[in-house]
């Protein structure tokens, strides 16, 4: 056994003694995402669109099944198929402040390039939320959506590290109109 | 006489070699070689390790000797040693000495090569500072050690040496047998041959304990660490040696009219609330006074109002009208001044109890140590004439922690500006970058209340009721700081994560808790800030007893100082830097800033929380309470 006293634990160099207490680096626990909503923004919500052109699908064919509070996505050769009965949108990828993840379908022009006052002050918020935190309220006086911008110096939001197509596939999950006998097709003709 | 007992054998052959034990023999100490035939650890030291090497022969110490102490302790005076047994555990060499016996020096090495083993550390060490002996620089304290082996699980036998023994499946000496020998012990002498020898005996069995759970306790210690616990134990005992300086006079005082005092206090206090009956606290009434002023008191489970102190320290804060009430019940409930335990020298000392709270911050009994829950009675606090004394605590320490520990940059500015509350508001947009403390101080309140009830683990409910807004406020405080400080939020959901999938969570230096099937989320939370703020505390006290600073006693987060009035400031000065090299080694860097309260004879050291009821209570005496008899 040594007697040497370089060999003993100096408790008088604490620094040398310090353990690691960065537990974020080293927890392998991640915040799994397993609902995305299909909805435009709650009217209490602050909200962003995540500026990335990636995390936008635009057109976008969906079918909106209001008894049910569903939102399908159609597929484009379905979407051939099933002429008036589907919405052309652009989702967006949104956020709130309480960080959860939504897509917000905001309606396109009309193939004429028409678009009513909604759908267009929708859009103007929609692109507004790509720089700002914005909140959107329906006005039935204007007829349009009220937006309004937050005047605080709010921090950007931190967006989950999942991708575009991971966020659609979860938020369409299973109303995927991508055959012509799906449930929701043969509903719609009468095919029950 | 000493008894120096020598045996060449390592001491895991002790008690299992016949050769060993007929050398003692030849010393005459055959009843000492039965007992350490009976006591000691077997062959493999209890647990092989490491290609079936014993424990203790990977120690890299030439000596290891495990060592008690028996002494007397009056209330407030320091340790009157009576005897020491101490072993040698790999020559197997012995020593016991009564107290006519103990020379000028430690009668083993106390530098880096030796190994001081002992259980609850700070008496020995305690006895070797009465003794003006040297104090060991590696102290191995196995108490501390077995604390933070079980701290947070339940031990069933507590964490005394016999809870120990039983915890590792080892025998112990009765614990009844044991009181009555420490009741011998604290009987003081003189002391027949026969008790003298019962007490050696008793004070050896205490060592062979040690020697016995020492094998099988250390795969599980960690050394390095384990000894920088031991060093803050050293640290530990000059504090209780020093102990806090009272005004011995008002204490005598307040002591011989205190049962007037009493009845006085609930007379002129409870007048605006008729909720005494007597000396007693009537739940009925109070409820009325509730009703009829419209206070919303919180319930237990039950339905019962929630009568708890932290309760009424909350209720108080939201209700000032209810802190005279609270200042009462603490007064009438909480203090002992008979137990106060005040020396000949007009110093308040007690057991620091170090690394008794689940966090490692010491836990001295209320009743007992002069910062208890009492804030009042700490106007007893005064220098003796010549001297000044000091009470230094970090600034806003615990922010500071969660700033460093967990990196948030934000965090880490906000504590740089001085001011963390003021610049989270500044930080959240609630505030312009020109605010002041003077300009938004509404704002500045509530972003400040919203700090401490995040380190709280306070909900939006209980904010509300503490800042006095709605729960939708509270609620947006708290989601601003998230927002805010999310790397350091991030940080905190990890330690909680880390912590339930380990099973434990640690402090800088080791200091571990485990976790239980059900645990508390909000402790575990809170965890990292609380333990390593008493990491911190403790670094600073050895640093600062180390440097010569008589530091009188830690209190959370801070430290009494005690010097001549010529050197106060210097001393002050020195301990402010022991505090911020030990915040920057817990803090890997990153310094914490002090305030000091100084108080220089005459002066008296005050709690602005106590004062009311101080003035109150030192008007009673002089001048309303007739002179007992």
């Amino acid at each position: 056994m040594t007697d040497n006293s370089d060999n003993t634990p100096n408790p008088f160099d604490p620094a040398s003694l310090r353990l690691d207490q960065s537990y974020a680096d080293t927890v392998g626990v991640k915040k799994l995402l397993t609902t995305v909503p299909v909805r435009k923004p709650n009217r209490q919500d602050f909200v962003r669109v995540h500026p990335d052109l990636a995390y936008r699908l635009t057109p976008a064919a969906i079918i909106e099944v209001k008894e049910d509070r569903e939102v399908y996505l159609v597929t484009p050769e379905m979407a051939q198929a099933l002429p008036g009965e589907f919405a052309t949108v652009t989702l967006f990828t949104t956020i709130n402040r309480q960080g959860t993840l939504h897509l917000w379908p905001v309606k396109l022009p009309n193939p004429e390039g028409r678009q009513n006052e909604w759908h267009r002050s929708a859009a103007e918020g929609a692109e507004r939320a790509t720089k700002k935190w914005v909140r959107v309220t329906a006005s039935m006086s204007l007829g349009a959506y009220e937006i309004f911008e937050a005047s605080g110096d709010l921090p950007d939001p931190v967006w989950p590290d999942f991708s575009f197509q991971e966020i659609l596939k979860i938020a369409f999950r299973d109303r995927i109109v991508d055959r012509a006998d799906h449930p929701l097709v043969q509903r719609l003709q009468g095919i029950v | 006489m000493a008894e120096l007992l020598t045996c060449r054998c390592p001491t895991d052959q002790v008690g299992s070699d016949a050769a060993c034990q007929a050398e003692w023999g030849a010393q005459d100490t055959r009843r000492l070689a039965r007992q350490a035939s009976a006591t000691l650890p077997a062959a493999d030291g209890g647990r092989a390790t490491e290609g079936g090497r014993p424990p203790l022969d990977l120690l890299p110490f030439a000596e290891i000797w495990a060592v008690d102490f028996e002494f007397g302790s009056e209330p407030g005076e320091n340790p009157a040693p009576v005897c020491l047994v101490a072993w040698e555990l790999r020559s197997g060499r012995k020593v016991r000495l009564w107290r006519d016996e103990f020379g000028s020096a430690p009668p083993y090495p106390t530098g880096p090569t030796a190994l001081f083993v002992a259980y609850y550390a700070s008496a020995e060490i305690g006895c070797h500072l009465g003794l003006d002996w040297l104090v060991p620089e590696r102290v191995l304290d196995l108490y501390t050690e077995f604390r933070n082996r079980t701290n947070g699980v339940p031990t069933e036998n507590g964490s005394g040496l016999l809870g120990a023994l039983a915890y590792h499946g080892l025998d112990g000496i009765g614990t009844v047998e044991k009181e009555e020998m420490r009741e011998l012990v604290l009987r003081g002498g003189p002391w027949t041959d026969a008790e003298r020898e019962a007490i050696l005996e008793y004070c050896e069995s205490d060592v062979a304990a040690l020697a016995r759970l020492l094998p099988v306790m250390l795969p599980s210690i960690d050394l390095p660490r384990a000894l920088l616990r031991g060093r803050y134990m050293v640290a530990a005992a000059r504090m209780e040696r020093s102990g806090v300086p009272i005004d011995g006079e008002t204490l005598g005082r307040l002591r011989h009219h205190w049962s007037d005092i009493q009845d006085q206090l609930i007379a002129d206090i409870d007048a605006k609330y008729g909720v005494f009956d007597g000396r007693t606290f009537k739940v009925d009434r109070f409820a009325d006074w509730l009703a009829r002023n419209n206070i919303p008191w919180p319930r237990l489970e039950s339905g019962r109002l929630d009568l708890s102190d932290g309760t009424f320290r909350e209720m108080a804060r939201a209700y000032p009208v209810v802190a005279p009430l609270r200042e009462l019940r603490a007064a009438l409930s909480e203090m002992r001044l008979s137990a106060l335990p005040v020396g000949r020298d007009g110093r308040n000392r007690t057991m620091l109890s170090a690394f008794r709270a689940r966090t490692g911050r010491n836990q001295p009994s209320n009743t007992r140590f002069i910062f208890g829950p009492s804030v009042w009675l700490r106007g007893l606090i005064k220098p003796p004439p010549g001297y000044g004394i000091a009470y230094i605590d970090w600034a806003q320490q615990e922010f500071g922690i969660a700033a460093a520990l967990s990196g948030d940059p934000l965090m880490m500015d906000a504590y740089r500006s001085g001011d963390p509350y003021l610049a989270f508001a500044k930080q959240a947009g609630a505030a312009p970058a020109d605010a002041t403390k003077a300009t938004h101080k509404a704002i500045r309140d509530q972003f400040k209340s919203t700090v401490l009830a995040v380190q709280y683990g306070m909900g939006a409910d209980a904010l509300a009721q503490r800042i006095g807004q709605p729960p939708i406020r509270a609620r947006e405080l708290l989601r601003l700081h998230r927002e805010t400080y999310r790397v350091f939020w991030r940080w905190s959901d990890a330690a909680v994560d880390r912590a339930i999938l380990n099973g434990s969570l640690h402090t800088v230096f080791g200091w571990r808790v485990g976790v239980p099937a059900v645990s508390n989320e909000r402790s575990l939370r809170n965890f990292p800030m609380q333990a390593n703020g008493a990491e911190m505390l403790r670094l600073a006290c050895c640093l600062g007893t180390e440097w010569g600073i008589e530091v009188c006693a830690p209190v959370h987060d801070a430290v009494l100082i005690c010097a001549p009035l010529e050197r106060l400031d210097a001393e002050v000065a020195r301990m402010r830097q022991a505090m911020a090299e030990a915040s920057r080694i817990v803090l890997d860097g990153f310094e914490l800033g002090t305030d000091a309260h100084i108080v220089r004879y005459p002066d008296r050291y005050m709690d602005e929380r106590g004062e009311v009821m101080w003035a109150r209570v030192i008007n009673l005496i002089n001048g309303q309470l007739p002179e007992a008899a």
